[in-house]
């Protein structure tokens, strides 16, 4: 491990290249980097979350913290091959200041040759991901609504700004749900008449759950509320009287019902945060399926014929007009504001 | 009622969408029936697999495992064998509750292959877990059983028709494992039998090498590639080589590998196998028919040498040193006859004759107690026509040559030639690696686990043919005969195969790779 401080980007080159070769690395497989844009006090849990993605998908793991927005810029750099962040190389970076404004200029050069990139915002994902140049430059970007203040409006929020190749943990989180239920689909039969999802207020997935029944059912599916955790129940009646209805009230084990058959306990375990994310890097296109939902559960349309690539807009957090108008511009630390209790709580919703 | 609702129907599900790749394949509910459930294989493989699929969440609500063996056990004592299998062979990690899952549907039927009383109760077990747990007639059975042993269960499952898909209203389909009889005749009597008792399309023939990712990989790399392909033929390759080496003995099955030797164990099916792949013109689809339509072609294509005395070897191996340790020789094995002519090893060189191949030799090689456990297909490209090197420059270039490592550290290694640093001109040979993984290490599920899950999901893609299978034992049925009351040579455990087999290859100045 190499520990630099106060030091420029192509220092942090040059020791990720000595690292490598150190490690006898010299032609390892990398298949993609991965940028993870985290706050400081979440560095521990995306830490842990993106070691266990880089076991599964070995890839660069570039870890970017922004700081203090109004302290003099500087960089400090810890560069890592085959160690606590996975067996692949990692390099985490903090930067202070103004420099994390301009971010890319430390991590373009720092990207696996002709591999693509997935960025990862661990919390706060920009308002609009073309302001943030770690986002713009990347060919999946991968946010998380659930840690919102308000998921519901953070989603609606990620619909506005959608382009193909965005997506979201908390439509990862449901990928068991969804699993199961077309399980259960697969030996039903008839026209579907309604359908409902209930789960804790405030679920983001809960939202895109309904969104995709709807989409796929052509349906109307309503969201209401329950005690949670989570997701507690989805049902879906069809003409006839038979209905799947699979319900979930302790996060862990869900109980499928179905009209003439006996009831069977499966497991259903929310996953954890490394997990959600070795999903993520499994994947490289476009998810059509979540844009469909997502236009669904947010009332947009055509969310997946948008341009897939964005530009970069330079917008001016200091810049007062700005500040008022584009809320949590970048994932740095509020300089004055205190943080609500919401947004720290690591809340696994699914 | 929207009338812009969905409707379901079977094969209709509106939930599923090819664009939804999160989305796993669940098979059907079902249950999976394992003949011979206290065997090593299912213990070691089969049992672990469905743990793992389960944990992946890739089993459907209601599927059901069922053993089937001579013991005085109940479900719970089967749910124990089970669960300890799974414990300590499965690759996932341990979740109580997904084991929970299995071991509550576990079912055991204790019996006898030739107990009527036995298989009428394993019918009966079948019809009732179709109300109690929804699996709608489906199931498959899973012949992990000697093979003397299979007229007997088939002509038994054929008796209380619960091998008959209509009388069940749902699918039945049956597992077989290697060998596939011990010679073209017996194979076939074996296939009509399977056949007839369950319908060909639902027989499914196990070959766990196809069922490896790097095998898969190949067709991959030949035909999405555009690098590969045009050099795939004989105007480039001047050979192939295919080893499969095995460090262990024979193990504790010394009666089934004395009636059979290397040849028919594995040259007759994973090793011809390897090749078909390798030799194989493009399949119009990635489809279970096309591709077997290719590679069918191609193993009918394999032809013989005609000097079978110099290019068909047989090796046995005798006392020696491998890795550290003193082992015994081959006829010094427990319950091997002392003069006992099996093969523990074979190196054979066959021809393709099509025009993609005309001319290259593939050179085929599989034995026991070899130094190390590996299984490759390198392909050894012609040196270029002229070089414009003095000659001292290229003295330690070798031949390019494109492995393909199945198993272990599976991946991919070229060899070509580069200038060694320095003020002179040397060019050698250099080696660039692509482990498997390195770049995927997630998506590497065991093979068996695969396999079954394709047996359920009643994918035939990765599975031989019975058309297959014949066409193998036409090809090492001639060798057999030859061989039959020869004597092989012999090779010092440890070493890497006989003396003749070095000199088979060096009479068209080629070598083997050190693999």
């Amino acid at each position: 491990m190499t520990t630099l401080w106060d030091t420029t980007g192509s220092e942090v080159v040059k020791a990720l290249a000595a690292e490598r070769r150190a490690a006898g690395a010299v032609t390892s497989g990398l298949a993609l980097t991965l940028v993870a844009v985290v706050e400081e006090q979440n560095v521990e849990d995306a830490e842990e979350a993106a070691a266990v993605a880089a076991a599964m998908h070995p890839c660069r793991l570039l870890l970017v913290v922004r700081r203090q927005l109004r302290a003099p810029s500087r960089l400090d750099a810890e560069v890592q091959v085959g160690g606590r962040l996975g067996p692949g190389e990692a390099v985490v970076m903090r930067m202070f200041g103004r420099l994390s404004l301009h971010a890319e200029s430390v991590v373009l050069p720092l990207l696996a040759p002709d591999a693509p990139v997935i960025t990862w915002w661990h919390s706060h994902p920009p308002y609009r991901i073309s302001h943030d140049p770690l986002g713009v430059l990347a060919g999946r970007r991968v946010s998380d609504c659930s840690r919102a203040d308000d998921p519901v409006a953070a989603l609606a929020n990620r619909a506005d700004d959608y382009a193909p190749g965005d997506t979201d943990l908390a439509w990862t989180r449901i990928t068991g749900w969804r699993g199961l239920l077309a399980a259960a689909f697969d030996s039903a039969s008839g026209r579907v008449r309604r359908g409902r999802v209930a789960a804790e207020p405030g679920s983001a997935s809960a939202e895109l759950l309904a969104g995709w029944l709807s989409q796929r059912l052509g349906i109307s599916v309503p969201v209401s509320e329950s005690k949670g955790p989570g997701i507690t129940d989805v049902r879906v009646d069809l003409e006839g009287g038979s209905y799947i209805w699979l319900e979930r009230g302790d996060g862990h084990n869900a109980t499928v019902h179905r009209d003439g058959m006996p009831d069977r306990s499966l497991p259903l375990s929310r996953r954890e945060l490394g997990e959600l994310l070795a999903e993520e890097l499994h994947r490289l296109d476009a998810d059509e399926i979540y844009g469909e939902a997502l236009a669904k559960a947010t009332g947009k349309r055509a969310l997946n014929r948008r341009e897939p690539d964005r530009t970069h807009k330079w917008l001016d957090p200091e810049d007062a007009k700005t500040a008022a108008k584009e809320p949590a511009l970048f994932a740095s630390e509020p300089a004055n504001k205190p943080r609500r209790k919401a947004a720290s709580r690591a809340r696994q919703q699914s | 009622m929207s009338k812009r609702s969905a409707v379901v129907e079977p094969g209709q599900n509106p939930l599923r969408d090819p664009a939804d790749r999160r989305l796993p394949r669940v098979p059907d509910p079902c249950a999976l029936v394992v003949f011979g459930v206290t065997g090593d294989l299912s213990r070691k493989k089969l049992l672990p697999a469905v743990y793992d699929l389960a944990n992946r969440g890739l089993l459907p609500p209601g599927f059901v495992l069922l053993g089937f063996a001579r013991r005085e056990w109940g479900d719970d004592d089967f749910a124990e064998l089970a669960k300890k299998s799974a414990q300590e062979y499965a690759r996932t990690p341990w979740r109580e509750e997904v084991w929970q899952r299995i071991g509550e549907s576990a079912r055991f039927v204790p019996g006898s292959f030739d107990d009527d009383d036995a298989f009428d109760n394993l019918a009966s077990t079948l019809r009732s877990l179709q109300d109690s747990h929804g699996i709608a007639g489906n199931a498959a059975f899973y012949l992990s059983i000697p093979p003397a042993a299979f007229p007997v269960v088939l002509k038994q499952l054929e008796r209380t028709s619960i091998a008959d898909n209509e009388a069940c209203g749902g699918w039945r389909r049956v597992v077989v494992e290697k060998p596939f009889g011990h010679d073209l005749a017996s194979s076939r009597e074996l296939n009509g039998l399977v056949d007839h008792v369950f319908t060909p399309q639902d027989v499914f023939r196990i070959d766990h090498y196809l069922g490896k990712e790097t095998v898969q990989n190949l067709l991959a790399l030949r035909f999405a590639n555009t690098l590969f392909e045009p050099v795939w033929n004989g105007h480039y390759v001047d050979s192939v080589q295919i080893t499969m080496a095995e460090d262990g003995g024979i193990g504790g099955r010394a009666a089934f590998y004395d009636a059979a030797g290397a040849g028919r164990d594995v040259l007759q099916n994973h090793l011809l196998q390897l090749l078909a792949l390798t030799a194989m013109e493009e399949p119009v689809a990635f489809s279970a028919e096309a591709l077997r339509t290719e590679k069918l072609k191609a193993l009918r294509a394999i032809s013989l040498p005609d000097d079978l005395e110099r290019f068909a070897v047989r090796g046995q191996y005798t006392e020696g040193w491998l890795a550290g340790q003193r082992v015994k020789g081959y006829r010094q094995e427990d319950s091997v006859p002392d003069r006992s002519t099996t093969e523990t090893y074979v190196a054979i060189r066959l021809g393709v004759e099509t025009r993609r191949w005309a001319g290259v030799p593939f050179y085929l090689r599989t034995g026991k107690r070899l130094p190390r456990r590996v299984t490759e297909i390198a392909v050894c490209f012609k040196k270029a026509p002229h070089l414009p090197f003095a000659k001292t420059d290229t003295e330690e270039l070798g031949q390019n040559q494109l492995v393909i490592r199945v198993q272990p550290d599976e991946g991919v290694t070229l060899r070509f030639g580069s200038k060694v640093p320095g003020t002179y001109m040397e060019v050698r040979d250099v080696l660039m690696d692509f482990l498997y993984g390195e770049a995927f290490t997630e998506s590497s599920p065991e093979a068996y686990e695969r396999l079954l899950l394709d047996v359920l999901l009643g994918d035939k893609t990765l599975f031989p043919n019975n058309e297959g299978v014949e066409a193998g034992w036409m090809v090492v049925d001639p060798l057999e005969e030859y061989w039959a009351g020869r004597k092989p040579h012999s090779y010092r455990a440890g070493e890497w195969g006989p003396a003749a087999a070095d000199q088979m290859l060096a009479i068209e100045g080629r070598v083997w790779r050190r693999p």
